[in-house]
Order: C-alpha cells, then structure tokens, then sequence
C-alpha cells in the first residue's frame, strides 16, 4: 500500500528530525554548566521540548525499540560530531569508528523496518482448511 | 546512592520513550504530560547520577540499560514484533553509543 508506504517514510524523517532536536538539547545542556546560564539553559527547555514532540510522533508507526535506538544513536553521534565545533573538543579516531557503527545500525533498521511496512498482507493458503490450526 | 540515582533516571527513561509512542504527536494530553514529566524527573536523576559517576560512563550504562528496557517491554507488552535483523540493528546503536562515550565523547 502506498499510503502505508508514505506514512514510515514520513515516520523516519520525522524521527531522523527527532535525533537533530536531541543534538540541539545535549549540546545546549552542556553549555548550560548544569542549568546555571540562563541563555542555553532556557534553549534546553525548548529543545527538549522538541525532541519529545517529534519523538512521539515518529513513534506512531516505528517500533519504540528501534525508535529510541536511533533517536538516542543520533543524539550521541551528532553530540559527539559537533562538541569539537563548539566546545573546543577534539574528535578522536576511536570515536569515529564507534559513530560510524552507529550510522551502519541506523540505515541497517531503516533498511529492516522497510519491508515489514510496505509488506502486503499474505493471503492463506487454501485445501489446509482446519488443519493448520492445529499444527 | 548513586546507582539508585541511575536506576531511578533508567526507569523514567523507559517511561519517557513507553509515553512518547502513546501520547500520538502531543495530540493525547494525558501522555504528553507523563511524557514531559518523566522527562524531567529522568533528566534531574540522571544529573545527580553525574555528580558522581563519571560523565561518560554514567551516559553509557544510562542509555543502554534504557535502549534494552524499551527494546523488551515493547517486544512483550506492546506487540512489537522483534526479529534478529532489528535486534542486530538496535545492538549495533547501542554498542556504538557506549563506545563513544566510554572513548570520551561527553
């Protein structure tokens, strides 16, 4: 079904937005220095805000399981990419090498939420009347 | 004191994500607040957690004890069919996410 189709796409795009909000709120916490700047503390708020939001919409259709495995993959991820741009952190290859296994199990789950979406419902075999239900 | 601090932030982590695929977009008031709420608590714990734990490892162990909480709870009480390719996928994002911050990354 097309619509069904359109509606995960839809989903993982508002998810993938999900994990940039979660960027946006672990950085901003950071630079809040545990809630004592005003400024980045009241960013957190809004960001926060908006990765719940968009959490809980992506969650409509995509499992809760793989859901908060990306959204949190991206979160670390993008937290990690971006701390050196505006902390003056460092990104270390060791690092790099674990946010690439983060991308790969991210594509890998959207690439096996896929089929199981867009699946058109199978129909029953038929002269197995009354006997599969008691296999 | 402080693995309670992080037991209690794993709880309201899990109820964060359970409430998230509930509260349909915010449009359902109800879970949006046990949403946001359990944010919240989740977020004060964890920060308490930190005083004490190591910044990175305190993530580490946050996000994966987490991660395969919901990943159980929804295979066994929301119907959430789990199969070996998504359970690939979900350990792969965990284990990187705990690699990344034991490497240093907070």
């Amino acid at each position: 079904m097309s619509n069904t189709g359109r509606s995960s796409a839809n989903s993982w795009l508002m998810l993938l937005l999900a994990g940039g909000f979660e960027v946006g709120y672990a950085l901003s916490v950071g630079g809040s220095h545990g809630f004592t700047r005003l400024s980045w503390s009241l960013v957190a708020v809004v960001f926060f805000l908006l990765t719940l939001w968009a959490l809980s919409v992506a969650l409509r259709t995509i499992d809760v399981g793989i859901g908060y495995a990306v959204w949190a993959g991206i979160g670390a991820a993008g937290a990690a990419l971006l701390s050196p741009v505006f902390f003056d952190e460092v990104l270390t290859p060791a690092q790099a090498l674990w946010l690439g296994l983060i991308i790969v199990g991210v594509v890998w789950l959207k690439l096996a939420d896929k089929p199981q979406s867009a699946k058109k419902p199978v129909e029953t075999p038929r002269g197995a009347e009354g006997i599969d239900a008691r296999l | 004191m402080q693995w309670l601090y992080l037991a209690i932030a794993v709880v309201f982590e899990i109820a964060v994500a359970i409430a998230a695929g509930k509260a349909e977009g915010f449009k359902n008031r109800k879970w949006t607040i046990v949403t946001l709420v359990s944010g919240a608590i989740g977020t004060y714990f964890l920060s308490k957690a930190l005083l004490t734990f190591d910044v990175g490892v305190g993530y580490a162990i946050w996000t994966s004890i987490s991660g395969i909480g919901i990943t159980l709870l929804g295979a066994l009480f929301f119907g959430q069919r789990l199969n070996w390719r998504k359970a690939i996928g979900i350990a792969a994002i965990i284990i990187g996410v705990v690699g990344l911050q034991l490497s240093g990354a907070a």
